[in-house]
């Protein structure tokens, strides 16, 4: 490995943590569409700074930017407020009409200003390790890893100092309130962050590829726990390693790096998306199909339980009468044998002296709203699972 | 009433995210009644309504309306949500919205014309809003909101009527009105479901009432079986209603 | 170059002609479209859309090896409606709300595109690779095929928003109802997403991946501050939509190094702040001045019965009090007495003043007034 592609990766791992720290509390507040946005909006005060100081790095100029990242957010929920349009209709009217300012204001100064556009939507971090970083004349890296880690750096203190504050008014608002911290102020400060590290980010690796790089890591992350110190644990790791493997895939493939990155982290996120052992997609559909079956057998019980009368136990009414496919009522009737629940006398089904408990617990469950309590009688009651 | 049975709920069972909200229902409702469904919130009146209409799939059980399944009598059924299911500020005014009542019956692709108009506007005068046809939803008051809401069931011209608490945030006088219209239907020989909260005034309103919680706890004539027992049973806590004669 | 020398261009330059009328349909029909996208509350599906359409793009390419326009639109078509799908999906199946998934999809699949894209062409820099061409698009480089392949969608997307109409209306006001009416709102809803990306993917060539959200959301977030009927909101959006197509290019193109897309959301953009500001009924300004009419009225009507609850003390309600009296009623200044004089409800004779007949009637029925309209 050369040093500058040492450097490439470093500076990716930094804007992947930089970003996940953010990004998982958008995503936790359901703001996470308000990244996309600023990533586009902050054009018009990058082009301002770019003015002013002629210098992409300058602290200035991501002054300004994150500044016109928070005008969106403000300008946002005034429309919001005013009640002419729905809410997200304001997101996505305002940053494409700040953006198109930023792009005639480049057009209209295009001998005086030599910025791509496109370079600010895609970044290209191949060449980041070109802008040195010099003090005194001595070299100290490359300038974007100076800055990201600035950014970052400031980012962790604030989550160290505030951590508390974040959590409380992230999960109810309400309390923060009334706790004191106001939600106010922890907002803007998270839309401020946000921003400037959108603006710290984008030379490196474009706008786009931030917004995958906070939303994704942290979504990823959410399908796993619900613990808010491992959600960002696990962002911030899945952020790194989608950062160094898109590296090495661009390498192999002579591609894009941000649009590698992006991909591993798609990557990443559509593995836990299937297989996350609890709220992947395989699993939610197991368990639902598991839930019907159990849910079922509830309703098969409860029927057994609320009628007296012979016709309506005898085994060929399940299929009639309740109006179930042949394969379930025979997987529901198996399982309430198997589990000792009834038995069948002459095509007459009836509850054994288990089953009657069970399902006059479950009543009393269901009536008094504690659902969860269900679950785990079921785990008393059930020698086998549906 | 006569005695032909209107709607018929056999062993009906449902469930959101197979959390079991209503459990074994059997239900039969006469030809003919003005019906109060009773229950505390959350007992499932709302989702029984829902799933004889289909909006909702039942886990388990059947529901016959005259004899035929729902999906063959949509023609003859109409149904008032409980407000708050659409979207207010939607551009549409309320003669508009009295019109959607006959898209059923015009079915797929073909347009209401003047004879659907004539009828909309025929059901916004029983309701007393005919002033008001032309304004957007949102600029109605609650009970104003909700009378629209009647006359698209009305247009609707059905022989089963089922209304999601009509008398929510209506006042006195609103609801004395939409209560007539009411009875009116039933003395058309009309079959009328509605939810209500109000126990005062159910043996006043309604003729048959069905007390519901999770369960079907008791269905029949309000002067049978709307007793303190049976309020006890479905409201959980010793309650004491007295019934006027 | 004025006015008329430019409307004459646009009839005689080929160019100009063929990018006008492209962005003219593309603005009428994103207007259209763009009505039931804002009203679904899915404003943020066209700006995910437009960006999941890129990795389409690029594998259609590789498919056929070939530019042409129309596969290329398949391609981002497909991509595009499996990201609006998958989006369906991860919102229904997991604990993700919206945001995050729209904000996933849109950056996932871009990316993914953007891979593709540079690795086609061999080109590790993504700007290099044509990517830029679908970033902003490039209404230059429309010619007349495409206008007619524009002007064909736009007449289907027409025709079945004219045959399903009633429908789209009922499931976009109240889906459970359309249900227990006997509609299949499954069909519906498929057949109006559908139109939806189909309208976006057509944008992405004139205004690009990142400006396609405005195009869709302004014509229709203006055209709602003007009506409250479906039928003329959605016309209007069109109009408006189509309008801002031709004035961007117009500006666009009597302006050196401007290009299309940015001007014509900017129009865009005035049309909705236009109508936020003025519109009659819900603009901002109306709503203000109304406020502050009512307010002063409320005034009026309150200095008014507390000069009513003074005279009521006399047996003649002609008879004169002293101004200074009113002093201790807050709210009451030299300029609403005025009033009261111009409307004739009170007589002033030095400094005194008394209530006339048809003062002291109005002020009666103040009372029943104000109860009457609160009901
Ligand atoms: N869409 C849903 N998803 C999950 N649970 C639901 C849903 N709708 C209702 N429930 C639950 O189902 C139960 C019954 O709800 P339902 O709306 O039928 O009650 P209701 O009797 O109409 O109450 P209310 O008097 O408040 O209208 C409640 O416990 C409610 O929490
Ligand atoms: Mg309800």
């Amino acid at each position: 490995m050369s040093s500058a592609q040492i450097e490439i990766q470093l500076i990716a791992s930094l804007v992947a943590i930089a970003c996940a720290i953010p990004g998982t509390f958008l995503v936790l507040r359901k703001m996470a569409m308000i990244s996309d946005a600023i990533s586009h909006s902050i054009l018009p005060g990058i082009v301002i700074g770019f003015f002013i100081t002629q210098d992409l790095n300058s602290p200035l100029l991501i002054f300004l930017a994150a500044l016109t990242g928070i005008i969106t957010v403000v300008l946002v929920e005034y429309i919001q407020k005013t009640g002419l349009v729905k809410e997200d209709t304001a997101i996505g009217l305002v940053f494409p009409i700040l953006f198109s300012i930023g792009v005639i204001m480049i057009a209209k100064n295009a001998n005086d200003v030599h910025l791509d556009v496109d370079a600010v939507l895609l970044g290209e971090l191949a060449f980041a390790p070109f802008d040195r970083m010099l003090v005194y004349g001595v070299d100290v890296g490359p300038k974007s890893l100076w800055i990201i880690g600035t950014i970052l750096l400031i980012t962790v203190a604030l989550l160290i100092a505030f951590f508390k504050e974040l959590k409380v008014s992230t999960f109810d608002a309400g309390l923060a309130a009334s706790l004191g911290f106001s939600p106010a102020i922890i907002h803007y400060g998270l839309m401020a962050v946000s921003s400037v590290t959108t603006v710290g980010a984008f030379d490196a690796v474009g706008a786009i590829l931030v917004v995958a790089l906070m939303i994704s890591p942290a979504a990823t992350a959410y399908l796993l726990t619900n613990n808010l110190k491992r959600m960002l644990v696990y962002a911030v790791c899945f952020g790194v390693i989608s950062a160094i493997s898109g590296y090495w895939l661009a390498h192999f493939l002579d591609a894009s790096i941000a649009g590698s990155i992006t991909t591993m982290l798609g990557v990443f996120f559509l593995g836990v998306y299937l297989f996350a052992p609890n709220k992947g997609i395989i699993a939610v559909m197991y368990r639902e199909k598991q839930q019907r079956i159990e849910v079922s057998l509830l309703t098969f019980l409860l029927h057994l339980k609320n009628h007296k009368e012979k016709s309506e136990r005898h085994v060929n009414h399940l299929n009639e009468h309740i109006n179930w496919q042949k394969v379930r009522s025979k997987t529901v009737l198996d399982l309430a044998l198997k589990n000792n629940m009834i038995y069948i006398d002459k095509h007459i089904v009836s509850l054994t002296e288990k089953g009657e408990g069970f399902t006059s617990k479950a009543i009393t469950y269901i009536i008094t709203n504690k659902d969860a309590q269900i679950e785990d009688m079921k785990d008393d009651f059930f020698l086998f699972r549906g | 009433m006569s005695d032909k049975i209107a709607v018929k709920v056999d062993d009906l069972t449902v469930a959101y995210n197979y959390k079991p909200v209503l459990w074994d229902i059997d239900l039969e409702i006469p030809e003919g009644v003005l019906m109060a469904i009773v229950g505390p919130n959350g007992a499932g009146k709302s989702t029984l309504i829902k799933s004889i209409l289909g909006i909702l799939k039942p886990i388990a059980g059947s529901v016959e309306i005259f004899g035929k399944p729902y999906a063959k009598q949509r023609q003859i059924v109409a149904y008032v949500p409980q407000k708050g299911s659409v979207d207010w500020d939607f551009p549409t005014t309320a003669l508009d919205v009295v019109i959607m009542g006959t898209y059923g019956s015009l079915g797929w692709i073909k347009r209401p014309r003047q004879k659907e108009k004539k009828a909309a506007l025929e059901a916004l005068e029983k309701v007393g809003m005919l002033p008001f046809k032309n304004r957007q939803i949102s600029q109605l008051s609650g009970g104003q909101q909700q009378r629209i809401f009647l006359a698209r069931a009305l247009v609707q011209n059905a022989s089963i009527y089922f209304m999601d608490e009509p008398f929510q945030g209506v006042d006195a006088t609103t609801e004395i009105a939409i209560i007539n219209i009411l009875k009116e239907l039933r003395k058309a020989g009309k079959t009328v479901i509605v939810v209500h909260h109000d126990l005062q005034t159910v043996p006043e309103y309604f003729d048959w009432v069905t007390f519901l919680n999770v369960k079907k706890i008791a269905t029949g004539p309000v002067k049978d079986i709307f007793n303190d027992d049976n309020l006890t049973k479905t409201y959980g806590i010793n309650y004491k209603v007295s019934i006027q004669e | 170059m004025d006015i008329t020398e430019y409307i004459k261009l646009v009839f005689t330059d080929y160019t100009l002609r063929t990018i006008t009328l492209g962005t003219a349909i593309l603005g009428a029909v994103t207007g259209m479209l763009g009505s039931f996208a804002v009203l679904r509350k899915q404003s943020l599906l066209g700006d995910a859309i437009s960006h999941a359409a890129l990795p389409g793009i690029a594998i259609a390419f590789l498919i056929t090896g070939a530019k042409d326009g129309n596969i290329l639109l398949l391609g981002a078509l497909v991509s595009g409606l499996i990201g609006t799908f998958w989006i369906r999906g991860i919102i229904s199946k997991t604990h993700l709300k919206s945001d995050t998934a729209l904000g996933l999809i849109l950056s996932l699949f871009f990316g993914f595109g953007m891979l593709l894209i540079t690795f086609i062409q061999k080109q590790p820099n993504a700007n290099q690779a044509g990517l830029d061409k679908y970033l902003f698009g490039q209404a230059a480089t429309l010619v007349e095929r495409d206008v007619w392949m524009m002007a064909l969608v736009t007449g289907i997307c027409l025709f079945v928003l004219l045959l399903f109409w009633k429908e789209f209306k009922i499931l976009l006001f109240d889906a459970d109802y359309t249900k227990t009416l006997g509609f299949n709102t499954k069909f519906i809803d498929i057949l109006i997403t559908t139109f939806i990306v189909l309208a976006i993917v057509l944008g992405l060539q004139t205004v690009g991946v990142v400006l396609m959200s405005a195009m869709l959301l302004a014509p229709a977030a203006a055209a709602r501050q003007w009506t409250n009927s479906l039928s003329v909101m959605v016309f209007l959006a069109a109009i408006f939509g189509a309008f801002s197509g031709v004035v961007g290019t117009a500006i666009s193109a009597s302006e050196n190094n401007l290009s299309t897309g940015p001007v014509i959301v900017l129009v865009a953009g005035v049309f909705v702040i236009f109508s936020f500001i003025f519109s009659p009924s819900r603009g901002l300004l109306f709503k203000q001045i109304r406020f502050i009419r009512n307010r002063r009225d409320l005034q009026l009507q309150k200095t008014l019965s507390f000069m009513f609850h003074i005279a009521e003390t006399h047996e003649n309600i002609g008879h004169p009090h002293a101004i200074k009296i009113l002093n201790n009623f807050q709210g009451f200044t030299k300029g609403s007495l005025q009033k009261l004089v111009q409307k004739n409800y009170v007589k002033i004779h030095g400094a005194m003043w008394s209530l006339t007949e048809e003062g002291f009637k109005t002020a009666a029925n103040l009372y029943n007034q104000q109860t009457q309209k609160n009901e």
